[in-house]
């Protein structure tokens, strides 16, 4: 007897669900539907700037061919879901497909946020989100010519640094006073920002883009700021930030998180025992994860419940990160707690080349975690010391090579 | 055989005579003071304000073999006849020399604000700075502000909320030390000064003195029965400037504390010695340590001390070692501590390893163990955050407390030896071996030392006399 899992988007993080229910579903109870808006199957979106930068779509893809073609699954790229009926547990597609489902995995995603600014819809205006995306920027580069991006966090460094290799002279906008405000400290994108400068982008943090002008063509020529400064451009690329895809008319409505995203407990369930919601769309305990680590535990967790395992709490979600980001290394590890006085924090820093702050708790002096930034240790041996005392050498072991 | 005039009797004019007299100084002192009471360690004044010193204490015993003209306030120095001219009382008189040392302190800086003075200069009624004894006294009320939020009005503030006085510190920094600690630092001090009792009123300017109050630039009207000026002093270079010896700041001074004219010698808050002046106690101990050599035929050169600020406060425990600038310096690594919860904060330079500068906050054993590395040049253990959190660590001061040669008092060089010998010959108090000693006097900050071996030798004592099983 089988029964049917709908899963609406076919992004990394629903691909990976998949991908994992293939593997546990040993009594091959399960048939799969997975529906995606995009034309293109699964592909690593993390690496979007890699092909703005000329890699191909299929170096990219994750779909593999073994999962092509397996019989129990049934991708439909190209066609998006437009609504749900939980009380009959359908899904009308956009080809007028009603599909009956046992289960239903809510894994839209995000879009791109584009900040209220008079002139964003004019042309040569983008955002980075998908492959599309991608091409339409590619086909906007002038090398030699400015273009601006507004968003100093993740998506808009990558996408500066890709418009750069590209040839063109990128500005970066950022309404925070340093870059990727989220995950590091005024000290370590100090660091980045010593990158950039070195590669020669032109950062104005603390200031945001007010207005875009269009030239004679009515294409975007040029962009103002806040602090009153006028920055001719090219293109320009809105990297904001995401929001999560809670939109999908599903009747009777889902009830969604405070800041968005469809509201689920530690196991990523929905109020409705035949709904689960995973990845960038779910708001776990109330908050979104934007990053593909986090996701990835929620598909692997409901992958464990569909085939009757037991899965542990997703209450402490990993945020780590690590990255290459304009010549700069930059990571997180473990837990960093802002400034609520529960941790102790020690800072590292050498010049511009380098700096470390680890957060030890106050009762123990246990590691939590830390942020790293230029020639520093492996995040990977600094995350495997989390929970223990740090070592007495622990700025050898953030710095490790003795310039010192 | 040559006459020495000093004019000003402060600590580093006392510091002098004594060198002088252990030198074997064959010729004649004269010393002009322009108060009637002898110098004081004015240091000490705020830890007086909190009446836990007696002001007897800050007075040194005078050493003798000098002549101090008391009352007697120099107007000129001629420096082409070698003579000083003087007014004492209503009698004018004039002071011959071989030898002049400019000692004149320095005076306290007073902002131009309405209500503050009357227009000769004298401060109005329920107005004072924080310069002698006398001053302590001129506090009064209930409600006192301090103006300035620098060392000085940091410890005053403390010190009168202490003795239980509605205290406010208004300071134009966005807070008290905000140039010193940093933004992160300096914060940490106003909750501690918060919540020892001092309102702390920092982005503010002072506007007036009115009948009651201080009116700030933002309307507040910060209560006072008593205002202090704690804004800042300025060395006392009037007599050399008019008598045409080099002045830049301060009376510019070479490594033996020689000024522009070879006869004419400056020490203390008046020198300027390359390009720092009122580098305060410390270096004013040590230039006259220098000039005391100098002036018996010793080679001897002026080495800038090491800079180390100690705030002697109750509400924190803050110190700023080395100059600010070596934060800033190419090649040097910081290492900082921050415990918001603890309001604990350290920011170090190292340069290799050694301190090249430190601001510490809230924590009193690293502030020790950090102050003793940086002074000796020693390097600091690989273990940052034990020495942060005062873990002991291998050259902590609790085990140089063994050791009978180290140095307790650094202003006054009294060494534990010393100390020791002194409880010896029957001063079994703290107060005894203050006046014994003249440990404590200076800087104040080796006062609980003191303490804690005084109670360790009456301990010591206490068990030697219970009859052995």
């Amino acid at each position: 007897m089988t029964a049917t899992l709908i899963v609406i988007g076919h992004g990394m993080v629903g691909h990976r669900l998949v991908d994992a229910l293939r593997e546990l579903d040993r009594d091959r109870r399960w048939r799969v539907v997975v529906l995606g808006e995009e034309r293109e199957p699964a592909y690593d979106r993390v690496r979007l700037s890699a092909y703005l930068g000329g890699r191909s779509r299929a170096e990219l893809s994750l779909v593999a061919p073994e999962f092509a073609a397996d019989p129990r699954i049934d991708v439909r790229s190209g066609t998006p879901a437009v609504h749900v009926d939980r009380r009959a547990r359908t899904v009308r597609t956009a080809d007028g497909d009603v599909l009956r489902y046992d289960a239903l995995v809510l894994a839209t995603g995000s879009r791109p946020f584009v900040p209220p600014v008079p002139g964003r819809e004019l042309g040569n205006c983008f955002v980075q989100r998908t492959l599309e995306d991608a091409d339409a920027l590619r086909a906007a580069v002038r090398p030699g010519r400015p273009a601006v991006v507004v968003g100093g966090g993740l998506l808009g460094l990558e996408a500066a640094q890709g418009l750069q290799l590209l040839g063109m002279q990128p500005h970066l906008v950022e309404a925070a006073p340093h870059l990727m405000p989220a995950q590091l400290d005024v000290e370590a994108a100090h660091i980045l920002q010593h990158g950039a400068d070195r590669l020669g982008l032109h950062l104005h943090c603390g200031t945001t883009v007010t207005a875009v002008h269009a030239g004679p063509h009515g294409a975007a020529r040029s962009v103002t700021l806040s602090d009153g400064t006028v920055l001719d451009t090219d293109l320009v690329v809105f990297a904001a930030g995401v929001r999560p895809r809670d939109d999908l008319p599903v009747a009777p409505a889902l009830r969604l998180g405070d800041r968005g995203g469809y509201l689920t407990d530690v196991l990523c369930r929905t109020s409705d025992a035949h709904v689960w919601a995973v990845g960038e769309c779910a708001a776990v305990l109330g908050r979104c994860h934007g990053l593909v680590a986090p996701g990835y535990r929620m598909a692997q967790s409901v992958a464990r419940q569909l085939t009757g395992r037991p899965s542990e709490p997703l209450d402490a979600m990993d945020t780590s990160t690590e990255l290459k980001l304009l010549g700069v290394h930059v990571a997180t590890f473990g837990r960093t707690p802002g400034e609520d006085g529960s941790a102790i924090e020690m800072t590292f820093r050498e010049g511009v080349s380098r700096y470390a702050k680890v957060f030890l708790r106050r009762d123990t002096g246990a590691l939590l975690g830390g942020i790293l930034a230029g020639e520093t240790g492996s995040r990977a041996d600094l995350a495997a010391r989390v929970g223990r005392p740090p070592a007495t050498d622990l700025e050898r072991v953030l710095f490790p090579d003795p310039s010192f | 055989m040559s006459h020495i005039l000093v004019i000003g009797h402060g600590p580093a004019t006392h510091r002098l005579l004594r060198g002088l007299r252990r030198h074997g100084h064959d010729g004649t002192v004269t010393v002009l003071s322009a108060e009637h009471h002898p110098v004081q360690h004015r240091p000490l004044l705020t830890t007086v304000l909190q009446g836990r010193l007696d002001a007897a204490l800050l007075r040194p015993e005078p050493e003798p073999g000098a002549r101090v003209l008391t009352g007697t306030v120099a107007t000129a120095v001629d420096t082409a006849r070698r003579v000083v001219h003087a007014r004492q009382g209503d009698t004018v008189t004039a002071h011959p020399y071989d030898v002049l040392v400019l000692a004149c302190g320095a005076r306290p800086a007073i902002p131009p604000l309405p209500g503050v003075d009357d227009r000769t200069g004298r401060l109005a009624p329920g107005v004072t700075t924080l310069r002698e004894v006398a001053d302590c006294d001129r506090i009064q009320g209930a409600a006192v502000t301090v103006l300035g939020g620098g060392p000085l009005g940091v410890e005053t503030a403390s010190a009168l909320a202490l003795r239980g006085t509605a205290t406010t510190l208004v300071c134009s920094g966005p807070h008290p030390l905000h140039e010193r600690l940093g933004g992160t630092g300096a914060a940490l001090l106003t909750a501690r000064l918060q919540k020892a009792g001092v309102e702390v009123l920092g982005g503010r300017r002072a506007i007036a003195r009115e009948p009651g109050h201080l009116l700030l630039d933002d309307g507040t009207k910060a209560p006072a029965d008593s205002l202090v000026l704690c804004t800042g002093v300025e060395p006392e270079v009037r007599l050399a400037r008019a008598a045409g010896i080099r002045v830049h700041h301060g009376i510019v001074v070479d490594d033996a504390l020689r000024t522009s004219d070879s006869r004419v010698h400056a020490i203390g808050d008046c020198a300027e010695h390359a390009g720092r002046t009122v580098a305060g106690y410390e270096s004013a101990l040590t230039q006259a340590d220098t000039l005391a050599a100098v002036l018996t035929g010793r080679e001897a050169a002026h080495r800038p001390t090491p800079a180390v600020l100690r705030l002697r406060t109750h509400a924190v425990d803050v110190a700023c070692v080395g100059p600010l600038a070596a934060f800033r310096r190419s090649g040097v690594r910081t290492v900082g501590l921050l415990d918001p919860a603890g309001r604990r904060y350290a920011r170090l330079a190292l340069d290799g390893d050694r301190i090249a500068a430190a601001v510490l906050l809230g924590l009193p054993e690293a502030i020790a163990t950090v102050s003793h590395l940086y002074r000796r040049g020693l390097p600091v253990p690989s273990d940052r955050l034990n020495l942060l959190l005062g873990i002991r660590s291998q050259l902590s001061p609790a085990e140089d407390d063994d050791r009978t040669d180290s140095v307790v008092c650094l202003c006054n060089h009294v060494s534990r030896q010393q100390l020791a010998g002194a409880w010896e010959l029957g001063a079994r108090t703290v107060p005894a071996l203050i006046r014994a000693t003249r440990a404590t006097t200076g800087c104040g900050s080796c006062t609980e030392r003191v303490e804690r071996l005084c109670a360790g030798w009456a301990d010591a004592s206490g068990r030697e006399l219970e009859p052995t099983p």
